[in-house]
């Protein structure tokens, strides 16, 4: 079996008296593009920002290369190695989409945010790396382009840019291909695709049909449960699955 | 404000200096001349906090108040130089920061406003529970007029007095330039944007942040010291809330998009002083309204003033 990058043991977040993730046990196996499902309210972004570091979990723990990070925050999980996008774009719209990549290099480049005598000349490799990235996400053409004048597509891509800066091991998707049109739909899914095996990607996705297709595993959430889990072709004839997820929406 | 591709030193670094240079030259007396640059240092704190990391401070006064304590202390009592007295009572004005900043960066949004606010109150009391080290009401009296350095340049000459402060002032707003340009500068701005968007990138804010208060106490603190070594006196005064609103007033006013904001508030607001209050005791009215109207019509304080009128001309027919 696959080596297991990251894990959750018993994981349970609560709002009041409400558990919008309730005794779940997750295993991502290294270079594997893990997806998770469910209907709405089901739990999934939740449970992305207690694996990411924005929420700290109520109960359980996680691990990430067989350590434990459950209280590790955000901003100390992206050191090291793991990394997000969000699922409402979540960028710097006043910056270009040059300073907002740049932003995110200089965030993992050492002591380099701290250095206040001197300005903002960044060294030749990492524009080179930020145009690099760029290109990845297909916004080369839009490079020096007010983020906030992007289109939502392009913005989505952005987040991906963005979400890859920090070079991660793990990259954890919110609903990328949310309100894109169907060229973009198609563009980033191959994206998403080219990612793993060299990075484990876990991606919350509502597009079932990508899901479905380019999805090594597949978790079903619902109502903070897991209720399925296995490969796209299992998912897709499993009863449970159907009546909690796929049948409401037929 | 609008930082990326900003440099320093830039074109704002000259009219500063100019600034400074003429001031004395346009205004009918020296002592408006250094009140204005006191009043700007203090002001120029919080623009810092807010402008480049989105932090609003009501209680700059506290480090204000301690820098004038703790410079008034040294020349009267233990016989400092200014140079050295000014340098020691910025440096208690970034370490009074940090520790208070420990544990007001915990808190975001109005309960940071509140906890700056507690500080400064709390500053305020004690400076009146201990009159023995402070003089209390009746304020820190009878400091001497020292010399800038190791005995030469004596602050007795007012011409001397307000060339060092007017160094001390630029000193301040280059420092401020310099954050606000620099990487460190960029991250402070994304902060202020986006702080959720900023720690998802690998940013701890909260340290980053921490960092911004320990300047701006030490700004403030510098600007307490100038205080005495004008006035040759420690009101008070010089703790009180008031100030504290008196140095976030004169930034608003100004503008928080650019260190300069700082001077053109303190500028304006001072001057107002000077030449209202003779004629109107209630002179401050005056402060109010402007305060209302910058904050309603012109969020970039009077320093955007001219970009409002460009797009108001642009969009007049025939205009």
């Amino acid at each position: 079996m696959a080596e297991i990058l990251l894990s959750a043991q018993g994981l349970g977040v609560r709002f009041g008296s409400f558990n919008a993730i309730e005794d779940l046990n997750l295993s991502i196996a290294r270079g594997t593009l893990h997806s998770v499902i469910g209907p709405n309210g089901a739990g999934k972004t939740t449970l992305f920002n207690a694996l990411s570091g924005t929420r700290i979990p109520t109960q359980g723990e996680i691990r990430f290369q067989g350590h434990p990070i459950t209280n590790v925050p955000a901003y100390g999980r992206v050191h090291l190695g793991l990394s997000r996008s969000f699922q409402l774009t979540n960028i710097f719209r006043d910056l270009s989409v040059a300073e907002n990549i740049l932003l995110a290099l200089q965030a993992v480049a050492g002591r380099e945010a701290w250095a206040f005598w001197r300005n903002r000349d960044p060294l030749k490799v990492r524009k080179k790396r930020a145009a690099e990235l760029a290109d990845t996400v297909g916004l080369s053409a839009r490079f020096e382009a007010r983020a906030g004048d992007l289109s939502h597509g392009a913005q989505r891509a952005l987040e991906i840019a963005m979400a890859l800066a920090s070079d991660p091991k793990l990259l954890f998707l919110d609903e990328p291909l949310a309100g894109m049109g169907l060229d973009d739909v198609h563009r980033t899914k191959l994206l998403i695709k080219s990612l793993a095996p060299e990075r484990t990607v876990v991606l919350i996705e509502h597009n079932m049909s990508v899901v479905l297709d380019i999805s090594d595993t597949v978790t079903v959430l619902a109502q903070g449960k897991k209720i399925a889990e296995g490969s796209p072709q299992a998912i897709r004839t499993n009863v449970e699955v159907k009546n909690a997820y796929l049948g409401s929406a037929a | 404000m609008t930082t990326e591709g900003l440099r320093f030193p830039n074109g704002t670094t000259v009219v500063i200096a100019v600034f400074l240079i003429a001031l004395p030259c346009i205004l009918p007396s020296l002592t408006l001349a250094s009140e204005i640059l006191v009043l700007a240092t203090g002001a120029l704190s919080c623009t810092l906090l807010l402008g480049s990391v989105g932090l609003l401070s009501f209680g700059q006064g506290l480090y204000f108040g301690l820098g004038a304590y703790v410079s008034a202390i040294l020349i009267r009592d233990f016989e400092l130089t200014a140079l050295a007295a000014t340098i020691v009572a910025s440096l208690a004005g970034c370490l009074l920061a940090a520790a208070a900043g420990l544990l007001i960066v915990r808190r975001q949004g109005v309960y940071f406003v509140m906890l700056t606010l507690a500080f400064a109150q709390m500053g305020f009391f004690l400076a009146l529970a201990f009159p023995r080290l402070t003089g209390g009401e009746n304020g820190f009296g009878n400091v001497p007029r020292t010399t800038i350095a190791f005995g030469q340049f004596a602050l007795s000459n007012p011409l001397l007095l307000y060339a060092f402060l007017a160094f001390l002032s630029f000193a301040a707003f280059a420092l401020v330039q310099r954050i606000v340009a620099s990487p460190f500068g960029s991250v402070l701005n994304s902060i202020r944007y986006n702080e959720s968007r900023s720690e998802a990138l690998g940013y701890d804010a909260r340290r980053f942040k921490l960092a911004a208060v320990t300047m701006a106490g030490g700004i403030a603190a510098l600007a307490g010291a100038m205080n005495t070594l004008m006035l040759s006196f420690v009101p008070l005064s010089a703790i009180d809330v008031e100030t504290s609103e008196r140095l976030l007033i004169a930034s608003l006013i100004g503008g928080v998009g650019s260190p300069l904001g700082a001077l053109i508030g303190a500028s304006v607001l001072s001057a107002m002083s000077d030449f209202l209050s003779p004629i109107w005791p209630r002179w401050s009215t005056i402060v109010a309204v402007l305060l209302i109207v910058t904050v309603l019509f012109l969020r970039d304080g009077l320093l955007g003033l001219g970009g409002v009128l460009r797009r108001q001309g642009k969009e007049m027919p025939n205009g």
